[in-house]
């Protein structure tokens, strides 16, 4: 099973990724806690690709159970000017508390809510792979 | 139920305490319109707010971040801040961008009124 999406930067647009994941989760018989965290992953991952990739992004889902668990993955990709993926520290509450600034937090959840996060970026192209196995809860 | 519209409806309970059901997507739109029901109940005397959170099911990060700032601007005035209805993924985004070390969660309505009545600040 495979689900590609062309997304344009319009609002609201990462919705349309998080219902596909809503539909592919529910077929691969995703507890609805992984489900929701996927979503959620999701989302941070297309207003990151909105917000740094300069143009339409492609989402691309699909099923892997080629290590006897499967699970959904999904790949984020856009054409931006790329970045270190070392050179993002984990945001936390207490930085941000009391700073006038307290965005940043997208990479940040999607580690702690998918189970595997690969990130390959080179100036032109990143890929956000994400991984969400079947039987985990969020 | 369409997930792009907010639906908000806000109340004041009893004296000091507020109340703001959202359902829908929090994203910068949907946590504006929490922030500026809480403000308004903020402005009129409530210092102990409740968020139920019932029918929301999809966050991202800039609506909880706008969410922070409530929380702050009631700490600021020695406030109150809690949610109740909470999905797990929401849950675990309000623990992981620290939300739950200032406000108290609560699982359902019910159970959050009968501890926030009776300690709401005046």
């Amino acid at each position: 099973m495979e689900v590609v999406l062309h997304l344009p930067v319009v609002p609201n647009v990462e919705l349309v990724a998080a219902k596909a994941v809503e539909t592919v989760g529910g077929a691969l018989g995703m507890h609805q806690s992984g489900i929701e965290a996927a979503s959620v992953a999701v989302v941070e991952a297309c207003l990151n690709a909105m917000e740094h990739g300069g143009g339409q992004m492609v989402v691309r889902m699909s099923t892997d159970d080629s290590s006897g668990r499967p699970c959904l993955v999904i790949d984020v990709e856009d054409q931006g000017m790329g970045f270190d993926p070392n050179e993002t520290p984990r945001n936390s509450a207490t930085r941000v508390h009391g700073c006038t600034s307290k965005r940043g937090w997208g990479l940040t959840l999607i580690r702690e809510l998918m189970d595997e996060v690969q990130i390959r970026s080179n100036p032109g192209q990143t890929v956000v792979r994400m991984r969400k196995y079947v039987e985990n809860a969020p | 139920m369409n997930e792009e519209q907010m639906k908000l409806s806000k109340d004041v309970v009893t004296e000091g305490f507020g109340l703001i059901a959202a359902a829908g997507y929090i994203n910068n739109e949907g946590g504006q319109a929490i922030a500026d029901a809480a403000t308004e109940l903020i402005a009129g005397g409530c210092g102990t707010l409740l968020i139920d959170l019932e029918g929301t099911r999809i966050i991202n990060s800039i609506g909880v971040s706008i969410l922070l700032e409530i929380m702050e601007k009631l700490l600021e005035d020695k406030g109150r801040l809690a949610f109740c209805n909470l999905t797990p993924t929401i849950s675990k985004t309000f623990e992981i961008m620290g939300l739950v070390q200032y406000a108290t969660i609560f699982p359902d309505r019910e159970t959050a009124q009968s501890k926030l009545i009776g300690n709401a600040s005046v």
